[in-house]
């Protein structure tokens, strides 16, 4: 299996205060990894960062993707590379409908012009799978959407976009069991259909049922903590995260 | 913790008392250069500022009336008395003050206050510093605070002053800068060196005794890089029949990366014109913030002018303004953004309430080089009645499209479901009214020292009075 | 030179905004009247020096279209009176020159209704001057003032949106908006959101966003891969297509289209 992510020595900072302080990790193509770690731990940092948000610095270390350096790169260059990060609070955007940003999205991340009614069968199948009303297509982008309709629309955003590696942060937060079951059909297809990696941030272990999960790592206090395969996250599950976290922390 | 009892049992006729004038001591009504003169050789003025006063003058008989805002035309300049002599010099020991003047300010509770919390008490009565003391502490740690004339005839300060005086705001500004420029008399000098930060608050107390006097106090406060200061400017005055001119003038330099609050409560009387202009230039990473509740007067024009000059400067307004029977307060902030990545933060609002006119008007400007600013104003109206009235004229200008302005502003009225609620509760509507007001005021009142959001809350409870039914 | 466009009540002489001076010849008047209990569409493409005079009557209703299309100078005007249950749904476009443009609109009846969907797109050289004026006289009146643009070049616009609401109104609500997206740095822009209010029992709000599109809206698009200029191009483009939409007129949309000089997407 070739490696598709491989960060190395990642130190972050926002707003002059560094979170992650040299985090390693390598994801291999079609391998699913799982992140988890007390609040405030760096968890959603990480995720950000590989995406490029401009709220964090990255002031150490590099990220490559697939074979390329990323660090420097804007969060769109990052986008066609295919990589796809699932917000936490996704963004609400008047006046642009779901269907129009996503159809061009889709012809940047692909490279190809889509034509309409194509595209429609696209994101129909995809709103199948994840049992959306089609009404929800001629809706502005996030705007008015329940918290659950908004985790609905990304793991859709996911479908529809077919990235190589998924981060999703915290996508199950906040949602109802009916919600759970559904986003997590949704993750499992995309991973059906495009053998794609994932990187999922999470406290939670139901969405992480339907999959097998290759590695799991511990972040404690913006460092890896711990690192393992799929018994790990039962270990946590049990026991908490404290025997991670450094003496002194609070 | 500290005792408030003293301003726990504020009565609206604490602020209307007043002790008879020694007609004598009047200059001639009207204002001509003779005037400006003869008051330039009683304060021993130096040549410049003789000069500069004349030359103000001059500004001023060419500049006309503003033909925007609230009517004034109930004022007429040439009966207000521009000086009125103090009966006796400055005073550094509370004991030698004249002992009706003292009065006055026992019951205002000044000394008591100073001797609680203040670092510092400048009170002015009528045209002159009575009473002035820094303490000891404050003064040991370079920081100047004095009253202007006295600065002025200090050679460590003579040459600060000249370069600072009136350059923020120049008499060309308007016709009462320029009227302030000719008769300008007393007020406060601040000086605070780099590296010093004033923990405690300096503070002044305003007041206006004479029958029809004017007044037209100058504050100069310069800070100098990487300093705090908290600067508290009080204002109350007597009531009287004839109408009374208070034109002050503020001027605020703020250096870099230093910080200067400037907070007043003003609750000069019900016949006075208030046409004060209050400025402050703000440096590299510096920051302005200015607390500001207007109660008084009869009418007011009152917009704090925060100049950003330097990368990252800030300044922040904060404001409530209450108008109640026959006034008219024409409040707000203007800002402007001069350097890259300068912001700015305006929260106001105001009550308008037994006929009471208030109207919030402010003007944000983002010049051209301002690249990378931002700026939000968010402001609030409440209405109390429907003989009152409640106007909002915000204005933006933007001139660069690295910029980021947002504004908002609602209007309404108490509901009735919240009367509803706190009276089921069992508070009579009044008390209920008056709860949700200060509630409303909380902007100010949490930017306040404690003794002082107590006053303004008093205040609010007094203008709230009697009110309904 | 004559003052157009006066704010209804002045503010700081500085500003440039208190009215906009021009030169200008007599205004072609014409007159609208849409009788008691009828419903009428108008879709007009202002000419240069133009007033139009509207009544509505009684439970009438008009959706009135103006396209300010030409590239050149121009002032108009449109006072409307709208009588009880009375409603005026106003969509304005503006698409370049030299444009001074009053609105004002007298809600006289009770329950009288007032919206406006204002759209313009400038780039160089252009200059616009709006000041609408929405007096509430009557109860329960409604206005609701929704106003996009964008500034490209060095485009110059002067938004003044004043809501009165008059003595006697009581109940009545009024809102406006202004979101103005900045393309250059040559760009100026001055809003002036204006409540005056002269009876206790009104709602009024307004609002305003002025600047670049926000960085965390460009950071979740970017996140999906559309690049910058483009975000900027979807945005822009979406406000103003929003607003033709509302028109429902194909001629007219695509003429709106063919001047913007965009392809139609299908």
């Amino acid at each position: 299996m070739s490696e598709l992510l491989k960060i190395t020595g990642l130190r972050v900072s926002a707003e002059e205060k560094e979170i992650l302080h040299g985090v390693d990790l390598t994801i291999n193509e079609g391998e699913t990894h799982v992140i988890m770690g007390p609040n405030g731990a760096g968890k959603s940092t990480l995720g950000a960062a590989i995406m490029g948000s401009p709220e964090y610095t990255i002031t150490g270390g590099s990220i490559i993707f697939d074979g390329a350096d990323i660090t420097g790169e804007t969060p769109d260059k990052r986008a066609r590379h295919r990589i796809f990060l699932s917000f936490q609070n996704p963004i609400e955007i008047p006046g642009i409908t779901l269907s129009s940003f996503l159809r061009s999205a889709y012809e940047q991340v692909t490279g190809e012009r889509v034509k309409l009614f194509e595209f429609k069968k696209v994101l129909g199948a995809a709103m199948d799978v994840l049992q959306m009303d089609k009404a929800y297509a001629d809706r502005e982008l996030n705007v008015g959407f329940s918290g659950g309709e908004k985790k609905k629309a990304e793991i859709l955003q996911l479908l529809v976009l077919r990235p190589k590696l998924a981060i999703l942060d915290e996508t199950d937060s906040g949602l109802d069991v009916d919600a759970v079951k559904t986003v997590s059909a949704g993750i499992k297809a995309y991973k059906e259909q495009t053998g794609g990696s994932l990187l999922i941030i999470t406290h939670n272990t139901k969405i992480l049922e339907a999959l097998t999960v290759d590695k799991t790592h511990i972040i404690a206090d913006g460092r890896l903590a711990a690192e393992g395969g799929a018994e790990l996250i039962d270990e946590v599950t049990e026991n908490g995260f404290d025997k991670y976290i450094p003496r002194g922390a609070v | 913790m500290k005792e408030k009892t003293q301003v726990a049992d504020i009565d609206r006729s604490l602020y209307d008392f007043r002790y008879d004038e020694d007609e004598s001591s009047f200059l001639d009504c009207g204002i001509t250069p003779e005037i400006i003169r003869e008051i330039s050789a009683e304060k021993g003025d130096p040549e410049w500022m003789t000069e500069f006063r004349l030359h103000s003058l001059e500004i001023y008989n060419r500049l006309k009336m503003p033909d925007w805002g609230p009517d004034i035309s109930g004022l007429n300049i040439d009966n207000i008395v521009a000086y009125i002599r103090p009966k006796k010099g400055m005073q550094s020991d509370w004991n030698e003050v004249p002992d009706d003047i003292k009065e006055t300010f026992e019951k205002l509770g000044i000394p008591q206050a100073e001797r609680e919390s203040l670092a510092g008490v400048g009170a002015q009565y009528d045209s002159e510093l009575v009473y002035h003391n820094v303490r000891k502490e404050v003064a040991e740690s370079g920081v100047v605070y004095t009253d202007l004339e006295s600065a002025m005839h200090d050679e460590r300060y003579a040459g600060m002053i000249k370069s600072h005086f009136m350059k923020l705001v120049p008499p060309t500004d308007h016709k009462f800068a320029a009227l302030h420029g000719a008769v300008w008399s007393g007020g406060s000098f601040v000086y605070v060196p780099s590296g010093v930060k004033l923990e405690i608050p300096l503070q002044s107390y305003f007041r206006l005794n004479a029958k029809g006097a004017g007044q037209f106090e100058h504050t100069l406060i310069i800070v100098e890089d990487n300093a705090y200061l908290h600067f508290i400017e009080g204002c109350s005055a007597p009531k009287y029949y004839e109408a009374s001119l208070h034109a002050g003038c503020v001027e605020l330099y703020v250096g870099n990366n230093s910080t200067l609050r400037y907070s007043t409560i003003e609750n000069w009387s019900k016949n006075m014109y208030n046409l004060n202009t209050k400025r402050a230039v703000v440096g590299e990473n510096g920051k302005v913030e200015w607390v500001s509740g207007s109660f008084g007067s009869h009418v007011s024009y009152l917009y704090p002018m925060s100049i950003l000059n330097g990368r990252k400067a800030r300044a922040e307004f904060t404001g409530i303004t209450f108008a109640g029977e026959g006034q008219n307060l024409d409040t707000g902030a203007k800002i402007v953004h001069n350097a890259p990545e300068t912001s700015s933060y305006m929260n106001t609002r105001s009550i308008s309430k037994s006929g009471g006119i208030s109207t919030f008007r402010s003007a944000v400007t983002i010049n051209e080089n301002a690249v990378g600013s931002k700026s939000a104003v968010s402001c609030e109206s409440l209405m109390l009645d429907s003989i009152s009235r409640s106007d909002t004229i915000p204005s933006m200008v933007v001139k660069t499209d690295k910029a980021d302005v947002g504004h908002e502003a609602r209007i309404g009225r108490i509901s009735d479901e919240a009367v509803f609620y706190l009276m089921s509760r069992g508070l009579d509507e009044n008390a209920a009214k008056a709860l949700i007001v200060s509630g409303f005021a909380d902007n100010v009142s949490k930017e306040l020292p404690l003794e002082y959001a107590v006053e303004m809350n008093n205040l609010i409870n007094l203008e709230m009075k009697g009110s309904i039914g | 030179m004559t003052k157009l466009n006066i704010l209804p009540l002045p503010t700081f002489a500085r500003l440039g905004v208190n009215c906009a001076e021009r030169e200008v010849g007599a205004f072609e008047r014409e007159e609208i009247t849409v009788p008691e209990g009828a419903e009428q569409q108008i879709i007009k493409f202002v000419s240069p020096c133009s007033e139009t005079i509207v009544t509505v009557g009684k439970n009438a209703a008009l959706k009135l279209v103006m396209i300010f299309a030409d590239k050149q100078r121009c002032a108009a005007r449109l006072i409307t009176t709208l009588d009880d249950s009375a409603r005026l749904d106003l969509i304005q476009l503006y698409l370049g020159g030299d444009t001074v443009s009053e609105i004002v609109t007298e809600l006289k009846g009770c329950k009288s209704a007032f919206t406006a969907e204002i759209g313009y797109d400038l780039g160089a050289g252009d200059v616009l001057d709006i000041n609408l004026v929405a007096n509430h006289y009557g109860r329960k009146s409604t206005s609701e003032i929704a106003v996009n643009g964008v500034l490209r070049d060095n485009a110059q616009k002067t938004f003044k949106g004043t809501i009165d609401f008059r003595n006697g109104s009581a109940g009545a609500k009024g809102s406006e908006k202004e979101d103005v997206i900045l393309m250059n740095e040559e760009v100026v822009n001055k809003t002036v959101p204006v409540i005056l209010c002269d009876e206790e029992d009104v709602e009024g709000s307004h609002g305003a966003t002025i600047g670049r599109i926000d960085e965390q809206h460009i950071y979740y698009m970017q996140s999906r891969g559309i690049p910058e200029e483009k975000i900027y191009e979807l945005i822009t483009r979406a406000r103003l297509l929003k607003i033709i939409g509302k028109i429902g007129d194909e001629q007219t949309e695509k003429r709106i289209h063919n001047t913007l000089g965009w392809e139609v997407q299908y």
